[in-house]
């Protein structure tokens, strides 16, 4: 750690000596960190807070032109149940990826759990086992529980999850990483799966930016080891340009928006 | 990769004459370059953004010290390690180091132009440890023997065709020129490695001082597998490559995608702060931060050229430069090619060693129209001329030869004196008739000046002069 600091130490002072000012005094500046801030995001906090249903509606709009160009499937859905009923549709009519074996993997989520898919997908005449990513229960995960859910991960292809936030302009989930809420659910599957309400949806960059700052409990959570913003499937043009869908992560991406619960 | 921008002539001349890297080339930047200038048009703020994009990028950079030393800060809080490396050696020396540590064998690496600057993988290899580019684009490259021909499309270079073949041979599946196709034989072999690997490696396109994250950005996912997969994650960042707080993410990202490849977002972002905590299931155990000056602080301390650290490394200059269009990435014999590679080239690696990646471009100014944060490429390409015209020991620069200068000299001297002038007109005007074609074109000179004439046809001084034409007007 000494050894750390010193080398630490040294690149500084090179850099402080680089711009001119005493390399061996360290600068406190605590006002550049406030430069490029929003003036006035109580303001913002609240556009977004009183939303009127129309306006909601609006963004979704937005949402769903925005996802088209992306090859993301924008689906409004007024409840649970049936979003329930169109995932089993689309879980027979998907075939798995790797082998034969169809099995579909889900974060330990409100929202998720809301949509009971064990009850629809277990009765099936060819049923689908439905996993969770859930080790809440555990106090300290053990490697070999750990190396189950990975088992798990890889071998479905269909993954469930929720977000976060939607960002409407640029089609974007926007999802932390919180225990249960696993990140591999939405990147290993052939196929993500998010399960939203109407109001996660918000404008943009900007709003979400402004959120994450200022709002209490967002700012009290910090942005967690690992946030991701998803704008619709895995894609490449690293052959000649053309473009491909399902390079590495999910080749399609539905996102249900439920509108009424 | 081997740093060799000393063979620029050979190169580009041999990719001039390469009719399919010529249409490639072609296509990319008529798809991307006026891509990038539509979207611009199309922002709500308009291309002016880019202005705001530059104070933001600026700022930055002149508390590089408080910003770093807070990131640090910030990242050690989280559990990750910090490193800071004076130079490329100490950077790989680091990465090898936590290697032995962690008893990794196999490594995924995401795309990073940083980490070919400091030769990582070779150094990588040759201790003994498996290195697989995960990006499709440089995967193709590894797997040919090659380097990347451009920043975000390193396979640009390659026909479908040759990538079929390529894969036929060394993935072992039947031959097929389809895209698709293709693409799923890559993602299968590289899910192999995804799932084996120990380790993940990926670059920083900007990290946040404020959070103590690094934000990086891809639309292949391959990133997010190298980050989230293997049980350590090791990131290189160029010291430069840090914003002070998370709102600035709003316009340099919109800007970077736009750039990069006219989108309104890249396909993933991904914030990543430090390792995987007891009650997550996926994330890496171990997280390090290694950051890198490898000469960066040389260019900061120059007034001249502290403002080519703004840069984001979109690659849009590439795609609309006159120059790169018809010499491909290969010539400038550095990972940074393009506009950007023949500013930032020379002042890496050599003012004099890389003299001909900064004469070699044009000087339009395409590249400061498309860059997201209006950097003055052009204005910095002009000062590494004169640098090597007039010498500078600071970047230990000699003069150019002394024939050149007088020449100059004499130039400077006719100019400014009605007599010599018309003299040397009418002389010239005489002696040019020696050497003028049947076609009315000068096909040679004589040295000194056989250079102007060496690959193309040169047109006589006009007998009449502008100076005359303009009186008539009159």
């Amino acid at each position: 750690m000494a050894m750390e600091q010193n080398e630490q130490e040294e690149f500084l002072s090179n850099v402080r000596k680089a711009l001119g000012v005493n390399p061996i005094q360290k600068r406190d500046k605590p006002d550049i960190f406030k430069e490029f801030k929003d003036k006035n995001p109580d303001k913002t906090l609240e556009t977004i807070n009183n939303r009127t249903v129309d306006e909601k509606k609006a963004l979704l709009e937005i949402l769903i032109k925005e996802a088209d160009s992306l090859n993301l499937n924008i689906i409004p859905i007024k409840d649970f149940k049936t979003a329930a009923k169109k995932i089993a549709a689309l879980a027979e009519e998907k075939e798995p990826e790797w082998g034969e074996k169809k099995q579909i993997i889900a974060w330990k989520h409100p929202l998720v759990e809301k949509l009971d898919l064990n009850s629809i997908l277990e009765v099936l005449k060819a049923p689908i086992p439905v996993c969770f990513t859930d080790l809440a229960h555990e106090k300290k995960i053990g490697r070999k529980q750990n190396d189950t859910i990975r088992m798990q991960m890889i071998h479905s292809y269909i993954g469930v999850t929720s977000a976060d936030y939607c960002l409407a302009e640029t089609a974007t989930l926007v999802m932390k990483t919180r225990p249960g809420q696993a990140r591999s659910v939405s990147l290993l599957p052939l196929i993500h799966i998010a399960v939203i309400r109407i109001n996660q949806i918000i404008k943009n960059l900007k709003e979400l930016y402004t959120i994450l700052v200022y709002k209490q409990d967002e700012k009290e959570e910090g942005l967690t080891n690992c946030m991701t913003f998803i704008s619709g499937p895995s894609k490449t043009a690293d052959i000649e340009g053309v473009m491909v869908h399902g390079a590495h992560g999910p080749r399609e991406v539905y996102i249900y928006v439920i509108t009424d619960e | 990769m081997k740093i060799e921008p000393e063979l620029y002539k050979a190169k580009a001349k041999k990719a001039v004459n390469n009719s399919v890297l010529q249409n490639a080339l072609a296509g990319l930047q008529e798809r991307l370059g006026r891509g990038t200038a539509l979207s611009y048009q199309r922002l709500p703020e308009g291309p002016d953004l880019r202005l705001k994009a530059h104070d933001i990028r600026s700022h930055a950079i002149e508390h590089l010290d408080i910003l770093l030393g807070a990131l640090a800060d910030n990242v050690r809080q989280n559990g990750g390690h910090v490193f800071f490396a004076e130079d490329g050696q100490a950077a790989v020396n680091h990465c090898l180091e936590i290697t032995e540590k962690h008893n990794i064998k196999k490594i995924v690496k995401g795309k990073s132009m940083v980490t070919e600057e400091i030769g990582l993988n070779i150094a990588l290899e040759r201790a003994g440890l498996e290195v697989t580019e995960t990006d499709l684009g440089e995967y193709i490259v590894q797997l040919a023997g090659e380097t990347p021909s451009h920043i975000i499309a390193p396979a640009i270079h390659r026909t479908r065709h040759q990538i079929g073949e390529l894969f036929a041979d060394k993935l072992g599946i039947s031959y097929t020129d389809n895209p698709p196709i293709l693409t799923q034989a890559a993602r299968k072999a590289l899910r192999k490695k995804f799932l084996s690997a120990d380790m993940g490696i990926s670059g920083c396109n900007l990290a946040c001082a404020e959070t103590g994250h690094i934000a990086v950005v891809s639309n292949e996912g391959n990133i997010r597998m190298s980050s989230t997969l293997p049980r350590v994650h090791v990131a290189f960042m160029g010291m430069e490559r840090i914003t002070a707080c998370l709102e600035d993410y709003d316009i340099l990202f919109r800007l970077l995608s736009r750039g990069a490849a006219a989108q309104n977002i890249a396909g993933y972002v991904s914030y990543l702060g430090g390792p995987k905590t007891d009650d997550q299931i996926d994330g890496p155990e171990a997280f390090y931060l290694i950051i890198i000056d490898n000469g960066r602080s040389r260019i900061l301390a120059d007034n001249d050229f502290r403002e080519i650290l703004c840069c984001i490394r979109c690659a849009a200059c590439l795609n609309v430069c006159p120059v790169y269009g018809k010499i491909g990435g290969h010539a400038y014999g550095s990972p940074y090619s393009g506009p950007i590679g023949a500013v930032v080239t020379p002042l890496l690696f050599g003012i004099n060693q890389a003299k001909d990646l900064y004469c070699g471009e044009t000087l339009c100014g395409a590249c400061k129209d498309a860059c997201p944060i209006n950097i003055d490429i052009p204005g910095m390409l002009i000062t590494l001329r004169k640098k090597r015209a007039e010498g500078d020991r600071k970047w230990n620069v000699k003069r150019t030869n002394i024939m050149e200068r007088m020449i100059f000299k004499i130039w400077a001297l006719a100019v400014k004196n009605k007599k010599i002038y018309d003299f040397f007109l009418r002389m010239t005007g005489f002696l040019q008739t020696f050497f003028t074609g049947h076609d009315g074109t000068i096909h040679r000179l004589p040295f000194p000046f056989s250079g102007w004439t060496k690959s193309r046809n040169m047109r006589p001084i006009s007998s009449k002069r502008f100076i005359s034409g303009s009186k008539n007007i009159r």
